[in-house]
């Protein structure tokens, strides 16, 4: 029971402490404040709860799929913020709406990942038994989440400007596209896309189930058996991230924000 | 364009389904949990087959349907039925479990 | 890095964290695997105690044995005829027969169950003996998460003793920052810490050093210019005396000697205000402070003044609380009225409103010089506080003699009296604002 909750939280804390760390240390290289993030934490917060007290209600809509549906939904939103962020980035005069991009990425982030741990957590509540030992696997988890966060963080923040940018970018791509993927992946679970033939299967080489695996999930969304459509999209996404991030890159080296 | 996009993927979804004609010819199999136990804990479904799970929580707590083989992950309340589609899939066994009682909830689907 | 202190906190705490938390996870995994074998070590036996009991080759369902309901088992013919089994136990096989010596995970009455196979091949039966699988891992887990608790709490102690020993560890850069903080601006003397840190020695040592430097030039200068006032004095009142002789004699036109007179008048002034701008040197000030009735003073100074405001038309006013003291040097403070009152008469207009305010409030004591000129405008009120800085420079508007010098030596006597110096458009009459905030007496 124990180790389980320490993969559950620790996959749900360090994809939301990722995406904190590296917009807090994008914050502090542009000299954006970062008075967003403590109330992005706290209405991200309220939020899970609410999606967490009426998720049963929320399973049942659209013939059982509303759950998919509005994870689908949240993961594309936050595709779309992360998009908006990194292109923001590249002028003085956006870095107000980069703040509020900021501020939303966090808030969903916060609410999808919040509401699955509130979830998993509640429903041991009436097991006496299991509860001390979810709740110390749980608090394990989280702790490690937040301290790669932190790290994250720190690390991105004491490099040179332009390459703590450039490492920010680079994990909010990746970011970004296992958003997509995991868009898809709702979608199809939902039944709203069709089912096909995974196109190839790398779970020998890296088992979704493994700690590599979880931790690569969480950082890219890795998949071991996509479909075509996934990898279409997934790739599609990273370039388009990506080439929004060059741009900014190159805008912000010719000084435009020095 | 967030919306659109994800009107769009939808729309798209919903064409295929249709497309493909299976919308309304999809079997469907019930699984129970119980007690943190699957029930039936083995399930055999039809070859090259889309099936929709209907997954009945009759526990207090939430369970978290979960397949890496089936590529599914679907929390499910307390006293709440899930929908999980699957398939269509080759022959052979694909195992689940509840990702929240891993060491009880145990299961696979067997496809022939 | 905003905070060495929050940085220093969290850095350590996440290592903290990452360290104990990993290695507790890798000693929770072999622990685990060690009770598991404990555990399926645990079912063997049973299995094997059950084939030296129990000899039965013929069915005997009539006879259940009882178990405790977290186990069960069955004994089986090599046909598949149960032989015996537990109370709790299926009637049909648990699992299928097929090696001996084996694990199966099944599903049975509403638990799943480990189960292990032996097959006895002295009397060619098979016996499974089975143990409930929830139970199993919560004991495991109630041992060994009992066991990590105190771990997972001991971080947020952890925490707090981190976030005040780096507290403590800091104290001598806060208190170089206190003292660096809390002095005046002309207080040139050094920072003295105690004990100080290998780490600050080089910072204190260089601070002080430059405060020395700094001292040095600032008497040096304040020697220079005083010195330099009083040796130009004599000659300035020589000049004074020529000029006086010069206009006496009848070929020299009056018109022609005016901008003389004028450059000579101003050089004077330049001069005495200098010598009084160092006069008051704030290190040995504060020793010869006496209580001085403010509003006395500006009665004293507005009737000295009068026939200054009477060319000019100008309407003089005072009011205020007539017993308003503070303590200070009375010869800087009639400076500092004299000097904001001369400078409302000399650059309001002519018929022209001044209003004089001493009052006394729960934290200062006030004195206010507001007149209805025309002001100075909000962006110079830094500047016009500056040495030799006038407004519009020499193209000075109200054509009046002036260096510059005058709300320099108010803000000089300002600082040497501990108070605030705050310049703002008077709401009453309109013009220049200046209010002077003293400690409460």
């Amino acid at each position: 029971m124990l180790i389980n909750a320490v993969i559950i939280i620790l996959r749900e804390v360090l994809e939301a402490s990722l995406i904190l760390g590296v917009l807090l240390a994008l914050s502090q290289h542009n000299q954006i404040s970062k008075s967003w993030s403590l109330k992005a934490l706290l209405l991200g917060g309220l939020a899970a709860v609410m999606y967490a007290a009426n998720l049963a209600m929320i399973s049942a809509l659209h013939e059982g799929v509303g759950q998919e549906i509005v994870n689908a939904v949240l993961y594309v939103f936050i595709f779309t913020l992360i998009l908006a962020i990194v292109y923001c980035l590249r002028d003085k005069q956006y870095l107000k709406l980069a703040a509020a991009a900021m501020f939303g990425c966090v808030v969903l982030a916060v609410l999808r990942e919040g509401s699955e741990i509130i979830v998993y957590i509640h429903g041991f509540s009436t097991i006496p038994d299991l509860f001390t030992p979810v709740l110390v696997g749980s608090s394990i988890g989280a702790g490690i989440g937040l301290s790669i966060g932190v790290f994250v963080y720190y690390l991105i923040v004491s490099l040179p400007f332009i390459y703590g940018v450039i490492s920010g970018f680079f994990v909010l791509v990746f970011i970004a596209g296992g958003m997509v993927s995991q868009a898809i992946q709702m979608l199809l679970q939902a039944d709203l896309i069709s089912s096909e033939l995974p196109i190839w299967d790398t779970s020998q080489l890296v088992s979704e189930q493994s700690i590599v695996g979880q931790i690569l999930f969480a950082m890219m969304g890795y998949e071991a058996t996509p479909i075509l459509l996934q990898v279409v999209l997934y790739t599609a996404s990273i370039l388009l991230t990506g080439f929004f991030a060059i741009g900014s890159i190159k805008r912000t080296q010719q000084g435009n924000l020095l | 364009m967030k919306k659109n996009s994800f009107s769009y993927t939808y729309l798209l979804g919903f064409l295929l389904v249709v497309l493909t004609g299976s919308a309304f010819a999809t079997p469907v199999f019930n699984i129970e949990i119980r007690n943190h136990l699957f029930y039936p804990a083995e399930l055999t479904i039809p070859v090259d087959t889309k099936v929709k799970l209907l997954i009945n929580n009759t526990d207090t707590s939430a369970e978290e349907f979960e397949s890496y083989e089936l590529n599914r992950e679907k929390v499910i309340p307390g006293k709440s039925t899930g929908v999980v589609f699957i398939g269509p899939l080759k022959k052979g066994v694909y195992p689940f479990f509840g990702e929240f009682f891993p060491k009880t909830a145990q299961g696979s689907i067997h496809v022939d | 890095m905003k905070s060495i202190r929050i940085y220093l906190l969290l850095a350590l705490l996440a290592t903290i964290t990452l360290v104990s938390f990993l290695s507790v996870l890798q000693g929770y995994r072999s622990s685990t695997q060690k009770v598991d074998e404990l555990f399926d070590q645990r079912l063997k036996n049973l299995a094997n105690i059950i084939v030296h009991a129990n000899h039965d080759t013929k069915p005997r369902q009539e006879r259940m044995i009882n178990t405790k309901p977290s186990v069960f088992f069955q004994i089986w013919s090599d046909n598949n005829v149960l032989l015996a089994r537990s109370g709790n136990a299926p009637s049909t096989l648990a699992v299928d027969l097929q090696d001996t010596e084996q694990f199966h995970d099944i599903n049975f009455n509403q638990y799943r169950w480990r189960t292990f196979v032996l097959k006895d091949n002295s009397l060619n039966r098979w016996v499974i003996t089975a143990e409930r699988i929830d139970l199993r891992y919560s004991l495991a887990d109630t041992i060994v998460s009992a066991a990590i608790k105190p771990t997972v709490l001991a971080i947020p102690i952890a925490a707090i003793i981190i976030w005040f020993a780096i507290g403590f560890g800091l104290r001598p850069l806060k208190q170089l920052a206190r003292q660096l903080n809390n002095k005046r601006a002309d207080d040139l003397t050094p920072v003295v810490l105690k004990d100080t840190p290998e780490e600050l020695s080089q910072l204190v040592t260089t601070t002080n050093d430059l405060l020395s430097r700094l001292n040095d030039a600032f008497i040096r200068e304040q020697q220079f210019a005083a010195d330099a006032a009083h040796e130009l004095r004599t000659p300035i009142s020589a000049l004074k005396v020529q000029m006086h002789n010069l206009k006496q004699q009848a070929n020299v036109q009056d018109a022609e000697l005016t901008p003389l007179v004028d450059g000579i008048e101003r050089m004077g002034h330049v001069v005495e205000q200098i010598l009084s701008l160092y006069r008051n040197s704030p290190d040995q000030a504060s020793k010869t402070f006496q209580a001085v009735n403010l509003y006395t003073l500006a009665q004293k100074i507005l009737a000295e003044q009068y026939t200054q405001f009477e060319g000019k038309n100008q309407c003089v006013s005072l009011i205020g609380d007539k017993s308003c003291g503070v303590e200070g040097d009375e010869f800087a403070l009639k400076t500092l009225l004299l000097n904001l009152i001369n400078n409302a008469a000399k650059y309001s207009p002519d018929k022209s409103e001044i209003q004089v305010t001493v009052e006394q409030n729960k934290r200062h004591v006030c004195l206010m010089v507001e007149d209805s000129g025309p002001g100075v405008p909000k962006e110079d009120y830094e500047r016009v506080l500056e040495r030799f800085y006038r407004v519009d420079g020499d193209q000075h508007g109200s054509g009046e003699i002036g260096c510059g010098l005058g709300l320099a030596i108010v803000k000089h006597i300002v600082t040497v009296h501990d108070a605030k110096i705050i310049l703002s458009q008077s709401e009453l009459l309109g013009g220049l604002c200046v209010r002077v905030e003293f400690k409460g007496a």
